[in-house]
């Protein structure tokens, strides 16, 4: 219990101080796991309404593949992307390793089934009537689409934030592909393990006070987009 | 209703345009790795060293000093021992700071590694619980360890195949002894920072090296049982990828760093850390 | 006179089984066609490959005398016509916007959009539910939103399958009122389907009359009431019971 108020006297402490290395570390945070959201937004979302409305040969398959990646542990995703981006690997000349670039490829790995595999749902859910009925007011492909979204708009934002919180509380990956590198890859997730490590318990819980505001924050404003005009 | 929808809509996109403009700078620095030095260029080194070097605290004090003289962008990867030798054998990092040093002479033999020189030492010490039930302070630590196995009491190990756990085997080792038949005898897999603290949660005994022991101590319930045996100095040395084996690596930048580390201005810094916190010095200058 | 839209043997068939076979077919302009037939005779399928939602297996359809290409109908030609399917698929938004999306679709300006949605949420009664969301309206209402978004549409040729089924007397008795008063003021040529005699009675000039995928029958509504032939009698016979 103590430990829990000291962690919030350090938080508290640590905002007031104006500390310029938390602002960044919070600020870091925010900017990869904005990208790595908006990017599989952008992705997913037409994905998913492909292989929710679309058949094709295989199309079962792929959906397989979705729902695995759904699970894909973010250690293993943050594995592969280490050995793709490492000076040994394919993509070495790139430099890419411990940098933020690294860190959204991870998130955007372990974001973007969630957001097709739920959009895909969504969309395959719609009645065929609904599908009928827009075809009958002469709606070309493009504004089947966009009704269609917006009839979805729920399910599609509950896929977006279901995907934001995979990625926000993302660690391992980070760890391995950002190095958790001072002032160029420490975000917060990273920086707990790191205070945790160093048996800087009170730090490690002021951290996860921020991110756990941080978290809510987000979302609270995404539910809020998701709940506008509730009818029930 | 439409307050709050154009609120969350503008602070989202506040937030995106901020990111975007934010993002191209940083993403600007990492990039221009591949063009040639310019007079103002910062080029990135990729340091490889243990996760207890860092957590010691001693590396943020003196990587801004290098970065500052060198003007270079060190990237400071803290990983376990096997991880950050593994890097040198691949090539993946430019220069190595570790302490393990039998496992460091096979890579100066594969030619992975090159100048190699010894930077400074701390010890390691056995700590465990205050009340000391196997009654090990003050011995040599062979006999400890002896009596601990003896007694079965509770050990616990970083079982990563770090400096500090190569160490701890060494002595195990030399008394002939497999700690695994004893039965209070754990491994964590972990850093020694959480090593520690699993061995103040089951009030067990545990090799530490002392720079991570003295920066813990507040948090950790365990008490020095035995220290200043010869056989427990953890001696670090600082090297060079070789850039003949290996050609992405930045070797103007890893021979600086090792200069840096050997020369005298570092080496006090090295030998004033931690005074004022913990009243006596984490790291002792050892150089050749 | 030529007729406005003719079928010419049209098949559709679904793994061997024959759904509707149709060999002739004609509607004339501004005329109200009338469907009646038991539960899977076809009625829905006609519909839906009169107003090509579905393509026959076989056949031809003529509008306007022109052939069209029914594999791939352009936008355009299907613009012409509206559609009101059985349900009453609201969209999630409000009264006004749900009325305004064939003519979004369409592209049809802001300013105008205004003008037609306000004339026909008038001309169906509910002018006062225009920002509601559909959702939350009563059969009757959504119902008469499904129609004002098919009328605003100024289509050439109106179908309608059952549209009226899922509401109470009183409520269906208002409607059909209102929408026979705005059917023959705008002369548009009307093909529905309707289980309930009365309904038929009151609105159609002509009447076909379907059985397993056959129209067995087809006249004036009151030739085909009053006369039935050999094979919709016993049909006609049922639903007469249930007249008041």
């Amino acid at each position: 219990m103590d430990l829990l108020i000291e962690g919030l006297k350090k938080a508290i402490e640590m905002l007031i101080s104006g500390d310029p290395e938390i602002f960044q570390i919070t600020w870091l945070t925010l900017r990869v796991s904005l990208t790595a959201v908006l990017i599989s937004t952008f992705i997913g979302i037409p994905a998913g309404i492909i292989l929710g409305l679309t058949s094709f040969p295989g199309r079962r398959l792929v959906l397989i593949m979705i729902n695995i990646g759904m699970g894909l542990p973010p250690v293993v995703a943050g594995l592969w992307i280490t050995m793709l981006l490492w000076r040994s690997g394919p993509l070495g000349s790139f430099s890419l390793l411990y940098s933020p670039f690294a860190i959204i490829i991870a998130q955007i790995l372990v974001s973007l089934p969630i957001i097709i595999g739920l959009t895909c749902s969504a969309f395959q859910q719609i009645d065929e009537k609904m599908l009928l009925q827009i075809k009958a007011l002469g709606a070309t492909r493009f504004q089947t689409v966009r009704l269609l979204i917006r009839e979805a708009k729920i399910a599609i934002l509950a896929a977006i934030i279901a995907g934001f919180g995979r990625v926000i509380a993302e660690v391992g990956a980070a760890m391995m592909v950002g190095g958790n590198i001072r002032g160029e890859t420490r975000i917060l997730t990273t920086s707990i393990v790191m205070e945790v490590s160093k048996g800087n318990f009170d730090v490690a819980l002021a951290l996860s006070f921020l991110l756990m505001s941080l978290a809510f924050l987000i979302t609270f404003l995404l539910t809020n987009l998701q709940q506008r005009n509730r009818v029930r | 209703m439409k307050v709050k929808r154009i609120f969350s809509f503008s602070l989202i996109a506040m937030l995106i345009f901020m990111m975007t403009a934010c993002s191209s700078s940083t993403d600007e620095t990492s990039s221009k790795q591949e063009q040639p030095k310019a007079a103002e260029e910062v080029k990135d080194l990729i340091l490889a060293t243990t996760t207890s070097t860092q957590d010691s605290g001693l590396l943020d004090v003196l990587i801004p000093l290098f970065e500052e003289e060198s003007h270079t962008n060190v990237k400071t990867i803290a990983v376990g021992t096997g991880q950050a030798l593994e890097m040198g054998t691949k090539g993946e990092a430019d220069v190595l700071l570790v302490h393990a040093p039998a496992s460091e002479q096979e890579l100066v033999d594969s030619g992975d590694a090159v100048n190699r020189k010894r930077v400074m030492y701390n010890d390691f010490i056995l700590v465990g619980p205050a009340d000391d039930p196997a009654g090990v302070k003050g011995m040599g630590v062979g006999e400890a360890f002896q009596k601990l196995f003896n007694d079965g009491a509770v050990f616990i190990s970083r079982g990563d195949d770090s400096g500090t756990h190569k160490k701890e085997l060494g002595i195990w080792q030399s008394l002939n002894i497999t700690p695994g038949d004893n039965a209070g005898y754990a491994e964590t897999g972990q850093g020694m920072g959480n090593t520690l603290q699993v061995a103040a949660e089951k009030q067990g005994y545990v090799i530490t090296d002392r720079a991570t022991y003295l920066a813990q101590k507040e948090n950790v319930d365990l008490e020095i049982l035995v220290e200043g045996d010869e056989d427990l100095l953890n001696i670090y040395h600082v090297m060079q990828v070789n850039p003949e084996k290996h050609d992405k690596v930045f070797s103007e930048g890893a021979e600086k760093f090792v200069d840096f580390m050997i020369k005298e201005e570092t080496q006090k810094v090295i030998e004033e850390f931690g005074q004022d916190e913990y009243g006596e010095p984490l790291f002792f200058p050892y150089t050749e | 006179m030529n007729p406005m839209i003719r079928l010419e043997n049209i098949q559709y068939t679904k793994k061997d089984r024959t759904i509707l076979s149709v060999p002739s077919l004609s509607i004339s302009q501004g005329e109200v066609l009338g469907m009646m037939g038991p539960n899977g005779a076809g009625k829905s399928t006609l519909i839906k490959i009169l107003s090509c939602l579905q393509v026959p297996t076989e056949g031809k359809l003529f509008y306007k005398s022109e052939e069209l290409p029914i594999s791939r109908i352009p936008l355009e030609q299907r613009r012409k016509w509206a559609v009101v399917l059985q349900q009453t698929l609201i969209f999630d938004t409000t009264v006004f916007q749900n009325v305004a999306a064939g003519l979004k679709i369409r592209k049809v300006s802001k300013s105008q959009i205004k003008e037609k949605v306000d004339f026909w949420l008038e001309q169906f009664g509910i002018s006062h539910l225009a920002k509601k969301n559909a959702h939350q309206l009563s059969g009757g209402e959504a119902q008469r939103v499904n129609l004002a978004r098919a009328l605003i549409l100024e289509p050439e040729v109106l179908y309608l399958d059952e549209p009226f089924s899922a509401l109470d007397y009183p409520t269906k008795v208002k409607l059909l009122k209102d929408f026979k008063a705005i059917i023959k003021q705008t002369k548009t040529t009307t093909i529905f389907v309707s289980h309930d005699i009365s309904e038929i009675q009151f609105m159609s000039d002509r009447l076909a009359i379907l059985m397993d995928g056959n129209i067995v029958q087809i006249g004036s509504t009151a030739t085909v009431l009053n006369n039935p032939n050999h094979y919709s009698a016993p049909f006609i016979h049922d639903m007469s019971l249930h007249i008041e």
